[in-house]
């Protein structure tokens, strides 16, 4: 048996509504989607898998060193190829020799990680952790980009708790020409032949559906929602009412989640205390998979979707990058990626060092002891991640170094700082420099408190370094 | 230690050049400088040059030293180039002190230079951070400005120092730069005006930053056993000392004040065996408002946090007790990295012989330099005495 012992889910703050879209464009081709997240220029499936991770990992109250079974999910994983699990692993602190598997090629990436997850249970795996997160994107004036939104969640699995993951039957049919993306591109497309694409979506549901063992009897569907409507249009085909999708919708705020999509709305479902939910998940080509969740009494869960920034649609192009010309060439101080890799415990997981004579704390714990400056072998601490804003600016635009001169383009001034990080012992802390992320730049002051969490730093020779940032304390609770 | 004595100094105009290249930039310098020794001096008399350059550009990383000494006709002088980020030129200096001080040359000259205005601005952009820490410092998005905007962010709130007061600094460096033939912004400047410029890296605006030039500058250094040969006014280096920090910040003990710059300051101080009272006007590197307010602090000009109601009152302008920056200082004369803290020495050379002009200070014994790297990695300070005032 597999049951889900925690859950985790994310969405970004930004929002942007239908109506923005309609003042720029006329009209808004997604629909049912009032609201929809979008990611930071700072953020990717891989930062949004992070913030889902951690939290459901904390909602299980589970270590996660004991994770033996990782999957992540992904239509649009931040690199077609290499195995991003590495960084994801790692980030969380789940142990090298853990299983691992990317999941993508199709919107059930997700649902196909929850099943695999729960097959690596059956043949023995004791923890495994299912994430999966993603940011669909089409081409600027099309249907499938109006309704792309951003988020992730994340499953703890075990053989057993409050929450069974229940019978399985999946179902293909081959619709070519509905949901792709060509080998090398970067925006999703579909043909939009419409009663082509409803037939495809319907039929595969209908099919998975049908082959559960038993009639779900559900009270809240998670349905594939690629806009607000189609979940709907599915009602029949999934032998479930309108209601019941509504009650585990996230579309309408979220917009599409891709892979994330019934992953966010079984979530969801699962936090506001449904007992028994139909999951039905569906990509094109056209296949679908359904299971049943059921759950015996509340199921642990730590979810941030609620939005707090309302982006203007040029504001929107300007955070995704559509309308900005990309890092400035030149050369000068460059840190090497086997440089950077060196800093991972420090970037990742807070790595410092604590000087065995004198016990004051350095970060990083290389070189002389900042308090007694004795040349030491440290004792390796990770700190908690919460501090004290020690010195701070607002970097305007413009000025900042060149490596973040497209995420400035892109998202606009931000706050730098030097914070007080706890260490965790007595009173102690030590001082970091770090990016504010997550709230404006006058969000962060002298004596406020923050947390850490993991976002893209910024990217050379294609290849994006990760590291923690500073956004103020609970901004994401 | 031998003394060393200063026979001439001398520099180029500081500014945007598209014609100069960094070696004729040099040569300008150099006969600047050779030029202002009262009795004259040979380019064969020199032994030795140490050359500042931090190398933006990177148009000669290597060797930059030799490239301009061998320029103006040295050649075969032993050359050394010096880097110490932004306060390559006052360790340069300071390197010249020492080889004459242990005997190994009489007659030294300590040079700098940087070319900073022909590279695009994004080609700039890598530039201009590259003498901060760079895999967490520059890698949480700063650049100097940003450090710097932080080091003010902690001076104001645990001193209270205002905006107001960073400008201040601003005007009266503007309206000493004006009074400056080789100024880069050599215009006067209104507080409003000050006040109100675009905002750089809160709370630093345009005005609280000096600008990036090109320029070079040139130094004479020579020992006791020889001074007599090219002046009968000697000024005499009587103080020299450095000190060096964490590069990043966030590594250090404080962000209220430059340790580097309090360690440098005391160890000139003993050396000269003077205190910050018998200084009669003072260089301090000046790259933001707020650098020059710390400097005020860590030279012992004033108490810890009375920098802001120092400038405040006047006493630091020009017909002030202790003028500060009396060639505009980096906000007005220019900031080209590796030439600066030559370019001060220039200055107190100046002051000291009487040749200021319109910005001299009446009849100065003693002038201070003070020449910071990075935002206080590195920090040299030296007090230049003219003899023949000290006797009087």
């Amino acid at each position: 048996m597999t049951a889900i012992t925690g859950v985790g889910a994310y969405a970004p703050r930004f929002r942007i509504s239908a109506d923005a879209f309609e003042k720029a464009w006329g009209h808004f081709d997604a629909d049912g989607v009032e609201t929809k997240a979008v990611p930071a220029a700072d953020e990717d499936a891989l930062t949004m898998a992070y913030e889902a991770a951690t939290r459901g990992i904390e909602a299980a109250g589970t270590d996660p060193g004991a994770v033996g079974w990782i999957g992540f999910a992904s239509s649009r994983p931040p690199l077609a190829e290499e195995d991003l699990t590495a960084r994801l692993g790692a980030m969380l602190g789940v142990s090298e020799s853990a299983t691992r598997h990317v999941f993508t090629g199709s919107t059930r990436a997700g649902t196909r990680a929850l099943r695999a997850g729960g097959d690596a249970l059956e043949a023995g795996r004791e923890i495994g952790l299912v994430v999966a997160a993603d940011a669909p994107a089409g081409a600027t004036d099309g249907s499938i980009d109006h309704a792309a939104g951003a988020g992730a969640a994340a499953f703890v699995l075990e053989g057993e708790g409050p929450a069974e993951i229940r019978d399985h039957a999946e179902y293909a049919a081959p619709y070519p020409g509905t949901r792709f993306r060509v080998t090398g591109e970067d925006e999703t497309r579909g043909l939009g032949v419409t009663q082509y694409d409803r037939r495809a979506f319907t039929e595969s549901i209908a099919g998975a559906v049908d082959g559960l063992d038993a009639d779900p009897d559900a009270e809240a569907a998670a349905i594939q929602a690629p806009d607000g409507k189609l979940p709907y249009r599915a009602a029949d085909a999934a032998g479930v009412g309108t209601g019941d999708i509504r009650a585990a919708a996230t579309v309408h705020a979220l917009g599409d989640l891709g892979a994330a999509s019934v992953p966010v709305s079984l979530a969801a479902a699962l936090e506001a205390g449904h007992r028994r939910v139909l999951a039905v998940s569906q990509g094109g080509g056209a296949v679908a998979d359904a299971f049943v969740v059921k759950a015996s009494g509340e199921t642990p869960a730590r979810t941030a979707l609620d939005g707090d920034g309302s982006l203007s649609y040029a504001e929107y192009l300007r955070q995704r990058g559509v309308v900005t010309n990309g890092p400035p060439s030149g050369g000068g101080a460059y840190v090497s990626v086997p440089s950077w890799r060196r800093s991972v415990p420090q970037r990742y997981n807070l790595e410092a060092g604590r000087c065995p004579a004198c016990g004051a704390f350095s970060f990083p714990p290389e070189g002389a002891c900042t308090g007694c400056g004795a040349l030491c072998e440290y004792e390796r601490v990770r700190l908690p991640g919460t501090g004290t804003i020690e010195a701070v600016t607002t970097v305007s635009q413009g000025g900042a170094p060149p490596e973040f001169a497209e995420q400035q383009a892109r998202a606009g001034e931000y706050a730098t700082a030097i914070v007080a990080l706890d260490a965790g012992v007595d009173d102690a802390s030590v001082s970091v420099a770090a990016m504010g992320t997550d709230a404006a730049p006058e969000a962060f002051g002298i004596g406020d408190r923050v947390e850490t969490t993991i976002r893209r730093i910024y990217t050379q020779e294609g290849v994006t370094r990760y590291g923690f940032k500073i956004r103020p304390a609970g901004a994401r609770d | 230690m031998r003394d060393a004595y200063l026979v001439g100094a001398g520099q180029s105009d500081y500014g945007a050049f598209p014609e100069e290249s960094y070696r004729s930039l040099f040569r300008t310098a150099f006969e600047a400088a050779a030029d202002s020794v009262p009795d004259g001096i040979d380019r064969e008399d020199i032994d030795e040059a140490f050359v500042g350059t931090l190398g933006v550009g990177g148009r000669q990383l290597g060797l930059p030293g030799p490239a301009v000494t061998e320029h103006v006709g040295l050649g075969g002088v032993p050359c050394t180039r010096v880097e110490n980020a932004c306060a390559a030129g006052g360790f340069a200096v300071r390197q010249a002190v020492q080889a004459v001080g242990s005997g190994m040359a009489n007659v030294v000259l300590a040079g700098g230079f940087e070319v900073m205005s022909d590279t695009s601005s994004d080609a700039a952009k890598y530039w201009l951070g590259v003498s901060g820490e760079t895999e967490w410092e520059r890698l949480s998005g700063t650049t100097f400005s940003g450090v710097y905007a932080q080091m003010a962010s902690a001076h104001m709130e645990r001193f209270g120092t205002t905006e107001e007061q960073l400008s201040q600094v601003a005007v009266k460096n503007h309206s000493n730069g004006a009074k400056n033939d080789h100024a880069q912004l050599g215009f006067e400047c209104t507080l409003e005006e000050a006040n109100s410029a675009p905002v750089v890296a809160e709370p630093l605006n345009l005005y609280h930053c000096c600008p990036t030039s090109d320029g070079a500058a040139c130094a004479v250094i020579v020992s006791e056993d020889v001074v007599g040969e090219y002046t009968d006014d000697p000024i005499r280096i009587a103080g020299v000392g450095a000190g060096s920090d964490a590069v990043g910040l966030f590594e250090r003990d404080t962000y209220t004040g430059v340790p580097a710059s309090r360690r440098a300051a005391e160890s000139a101080y003993e050396m000269a065996d003077v205190g910050p009272g018998d200084v009669d006007f003072a260089e301090v590197h000046d790259c933001f408002a707020i650098a020059e307010l710390l400097a005020y602090e860590d030279l012992g000009f004033c108490e810890r946090g009375e920098a802001g109601a120092l400038v405040e009152s006047g006493r630091t302008d020009l017909g002030g007790e202790l003028p500060v920056n009396t060639s505009g200082g980096l906000k007005s004369k220019g900031h080209p990295i590796g030439a600066t803290g030559v370019g001060q020495i220039v200055e107190a050379y100046e002051q000291l012989a009487g040749r200021a002009g319109e910005r001299q200070v009446e009849g100065p014994v003693r002038g201070l330099t003070h020449n910071v790297g990075g935002s206080g990695g590195a920090s040299v300070v030296h007090v230049l005495e003219r003899e023949r005032g000290v006797g009087a």
